[in-house]
């Protein structure tokens, strides 16, 4: 982004923030210099225990407390400037609604404090709702919202300027499964465009899928910080994923790794959980759609029904809400992988996490995963432990297909047709 | 502008929903009717609408104040506390925008309400002589005294005059040694009173065969064909007298001196005393120069054996029209209403709900009985002067005035005129420049202060 003045999109000098007392003494020391830099573009993850500084940081970026020492730059200027904030989007820990107002108002109330036409407040709010999946009850006051749905609005409201610079506490907090999956589609698709993200959240899956870098606090320093996969990547390990093939190809497979003299572990690969509910509640919304209605999961039914995969919508909207260049490759749908399709690498980089999903949640027959262990060091146990976790979900999982088989039948047919 | 309106239209929306204005808007629909019904003042068509339109003003005025005080104070300590704020103050919204659309927007609803209801109660009073089907007699009165609006011009003792009359008088005694020239601030002001009331007694006092003397200027009816009033009443010097005669001459005696053909209107009457009397003349009576002038001559007849004393002495005519007098007791309302949205929002930057409402209930009725706690405070601090004038002054100048001449309800009662002046004033000072103040010490305060909640 050469059009930016500033070097880094969010960035902090020797932040402190310390939390005196009645009397005025120093009693907690909530963020201790902490240098903060990230760059345009980026999506960075902070990551610490309770009471760690990550919200306090993000308080004092948004200029709702004051720093004790330092200074906290967004786009190169105080978030107190409105040239500034308008360029930026705030979902806090909580979804902050007014009650007494229905979605469709908290939004047009947004709208125009960020000075939006009435036209385009109009297109955007239908859009984003449509996004979160509020459509359908879009004129219903948010006090009687669940609090995964006052979420959505939340992130609507975050997302209504197409903000450049996206500040999430705690995103996917009381979210059901399709929206912490959608949220981040959303960061992704939202990073394509040369947007910059900062978030911070507990559930450390979500941020090593969405994150190009993260940094660890702890005590109000900075412990750790790096990108996802130099962090991550066990580089001593090698991983094959094949379609189903014959035990005979396994043999000889068996083989060659004996003559490298490497230990090797040959298993299916497991669904993740949240690509397995996925496909669940989708083929059960689909198989119910004649009798509309009728259906208990109202909260989904509407945000489902309308957008299969879920990244198509966030396309829609976010390339309406400003015609910035989108790169190609966000626009490209992604395609439907036939199941001959053999896959062998290592673990792959996280850009191509949508990708991958994708494929993943329309796999009929999973193929087979050979386990290449080069040494038996303190990494095996990483792996033990995620094959004893994989066995729990697979006798859950073949309980849950047993029982919902033809909808199991109907996600096949939808995704072929 | 635009965002400062939206933050106006979301504090109505939030005062209408969360149900705050509604108990008031229900309590004033219930109640302003049944008044108008229920109540019967001294059975007399003038007397009942005295009474209604008196409780009615009063009854509407401390609601809207009451709603006005709870709303200002409850919608930013509201928004602070669910943290609502966080996501309006980092959007491009400047602080003081937002102390601005929190005032304008309990303004608007000030305005709107004040005016249904002001209606309400204007259209019950202007159906009311023939809803109870009020004799001629009875409406005729209540048209004189009641739908119109009478100025009113009062006793003109020149108090300069008096002052001077008084000093001269000091200036004498001490010089003709009557009484010592080194007593103290004191004694010294005893003296004085004792003076200027023997002073104004030279002014008020007729004794049997005297006369005195009134004169008014700028008398400027609204037609030319109108009726004037003067209000008056009689005390006697002397004890035990109960009734007293009295010889009246209006007229502009300065033109009859020149020009036989001015006519001068007499009128006579006996009246128990320390009672209000009244007459009436036309108003071809007054001084046809152009600056309305008029003199009231009072003769104290031989038959009284006694000095007499008028007090009280009222000019009264019709100024203008009872609806354009009833829109400025609006106006007077009104002022205060901005002034209490002014305070409810200045100090909930700074404190909790309860604390911030609790303060501007006292201010309401420090500002209902003003005049009282100016004169306490002020009488208790003289010794404290400098201290006083720097400290407590100030801020005793903040409170809003409410009563007094900025008390909208006798002016309606009694029919008489709201002057423009008045309401300007108290509209410059109280709802502009007190607001004013008001608004910007509560956005400097915004503007400094951290607006997330301490939580380690």
């Amino acid at each position: 982004m050469a059009k930016e003045k500033s070097k880094y999109a969010i960035e902090t000098f020797a932040l402190t923030k310390i939390f005196p007392d009645w009397w005025g003494r120093a009693k907690v020391v909530a963020v201790d210099n902490l240098d903060l830099q990230i760059k345009h573009n980026e999506v960075y993850g902070l990551l610490g225990p309770n009471g760690s500084g990550k919200t306090t940081t993000m308080k004092i970026l948004l200029s709702l407390l004051h720093p004790s020492k330092g200074a906290a730059q967004i786009l190169g200027g105080s978030s107190r400037d409105p040239k500034i904030s308008d360029r930026v989007g705030y979902l806090p820990e909580e979804s902050y609604l007014y009650k007494y107002l229905t979605a469709r108002e908290t939004l047009d109330f947004y709208g125009r404090i960020f000075g939006l036409s009435r036209k385009v407040r109009k297109a955007r709010i239908d859009d984003l709702l449509e996004m979160v999946g509020l459509t359908p009850m879009a004129n219903r006051q948010v006090g009687t919202y669940s609090k995964g749905m006052a979420r959505r609005i939340g992130l609507a409201q975050a997302l209504i300027n197409d903000p450049d610079v996206l500040i999430l506490d705690e995103p996917t907090s009381g979210m059901d499964p399709i929206g912490t999956r959608q949220m981040k589609d959303m960061i992704i698709q939202f990073a394509r465009r040369g947007k910059t993200v900062m978030l911070c959240s507990h559930l450390l899956a979500d941020v090593e899928d969405v994150c190009d870098r993260i940094g660890i606090l702890y005590g109000g320093r900075m412990q750790t910080e790096g990108t996802v996969d130099s962090l991550l990547q066990k580089t001593d390990q090698k991983q094959i994923v094949t379609s189903a093939i014959s035990d005979k190809a396994l043999g000889q497979i068996r083989e060659i790794i004996k003559k490298e003299n490497a230990d090797c572990d040959i298993s299916s690969p497991m669904d993740r959980l949240e690509e397995f509910f996925i496909r669940t509640v989708a083929s059960a919304q689909q198989a119910n759609q004649p009798t509309s209605g009728a259906v208990n999961t109202g909260q989904i039914s509407g945000f489902l029904t309308e957008q299969k995969p879920p990244k198509e919508p966030e396309k829609g909207v976010l390339d309406e809400l400003v015609s910035a260049t989108v790169e190609s490759e966000a626009v490209e749908p992604v395609a439907v992988s036939k199941p001959a399709v053999v896959e062998v690498g290592e673990q792959g980089p996280k850009s191509d996490l949508l990708d991958k999903l994708t494929k993943t949640a329309v796999v009929e027959e999973p193929g087979d995963v050979v386990g290449v262990e080069e040494t038996t060091d303190a990494a095996e146990t990483a792996a033990v432990e995620e094959i004893g976790g994989s066995d729990v979900n697979s006798d859950l999982l073949n309980k849950l297909i047993n029982k919902g088989d033809g909808s199991t039948d109907s996600v096949e047919g939808s995704e072929n047709g | 502008m635009g965002s400062i309106w939206a933050v106006a239209r979301n504090t109505i929306s939030q005062a209408l929903r969360m149900k705050i204005a509604v108990i008031v808007i229900m309590m004033l629909a219930i109640l302003l009717p049944l008044m108008g019904i229920v109540m019967g003042g001294d059975s007399t068509l003038k007397g009942k609408l005295q009474t209604f339109v008196s409780y009615g003003l009063s009854l509407t005025s401390l609601l809207l104040c009451v709603m006005t005080i709870a709303v200002s104070t409850h919608t930013l300590t509201e928004e602070i506390k669910r943290k609502q704020i966080f996501l309006v103050l980092t959007k491009p919204l400047r602080r003081y925008e937002l102390i601005l659309g929190k005032f304008l927007g309990v303004v608007i609803l000030d305005v709107f309400l004040l005016a249904l209801f002001g209606g309400v109660i204007f259209g019950i009073t202007y159906f009311m002589p023939r809803m109870i089907d009020a004799d001629e007699k009875e409406v005729a009165k209540a048209n004189d005294a009641f739908f119109t609006s009478r100025a009113v011009l009062t006793d003109p003792v020149d108090k300069k005059e008096i002052m001077k009359e008084v000093n001269k008088e000091f200036a004498r005694r001490i010089k003709e040694h009557e009484i010592a020239s080194d007593m103290t601030i004191a004694r010294m002001k005893r003296v004085k009173q004792s003076i200027m009331a023997e002073e104004i007694g030279k002014v008020t006092n007729i004794p049997p065969g005297g006369t005195r003397v009134w004169r008014f200027e700028n008398v400027r009816p609204a037609n030319p064909d109108d009726i004037l009033f003067v209000q008056y009443k009689l005390e006697a010097v002397s004890p035990g007298v109960d009734k007293l005669y009295s010889q009246w001459a209006i007229g502009d005696n300065r033109q009859a001196a020149r020009d036989s053909k001015t006519r001068v209107g007499t009128y006579q009457s006996s009246d128990a005393v320390r009672t209000v009397q009244e007459f009436k003349f036309p108003s071809e009576l007054i001084s046809t120069d152009g600056d309305g002038y008029v003199e009231i001559v009072l003769h104290n007849p031989y038959e009284n054996r006694t000095t007499i004393v008028a007090k009280e002495l009222k000019l009264l005519y019709r100024a203008g029209s009872f609806a354009g007098n009833y829109t400025r007791a609006m106006g007077v309302i009104l002022t205060r209403l901005i002034f209490l949205a002014a305070l409810g929002v200045s100090v909930s930057t700074w404190l909790s709900f309860p604390v911030a409402i609790l303060m501007c209930v006292v201010v309401f009725f420090a500002g209902t009985v003003n005049g009282f706690i100016v004169e306490a405070i002020g009488g208790l601090s003289k010794e404290l002067a400098v201290v006083y004038v720097f400290t407590i002054r100030p801020l005793l100048w903040l409170l809003p005035v409410f009563d007094g001449e900025f008390n909208p309800t006798p002016y309606m009662v009694s029919g008489e005129f709201l002057k423009w002046s008045t309401l300007g004033k108290i509209f410059l000072v109280t709802a502009f420049i007190k607001s004013s103040l008001l608004l910007l010490g509560g956005m400097f305060i915004f503007h400094k202060r951290e607006i997330a909640k301490i939580t380690v």
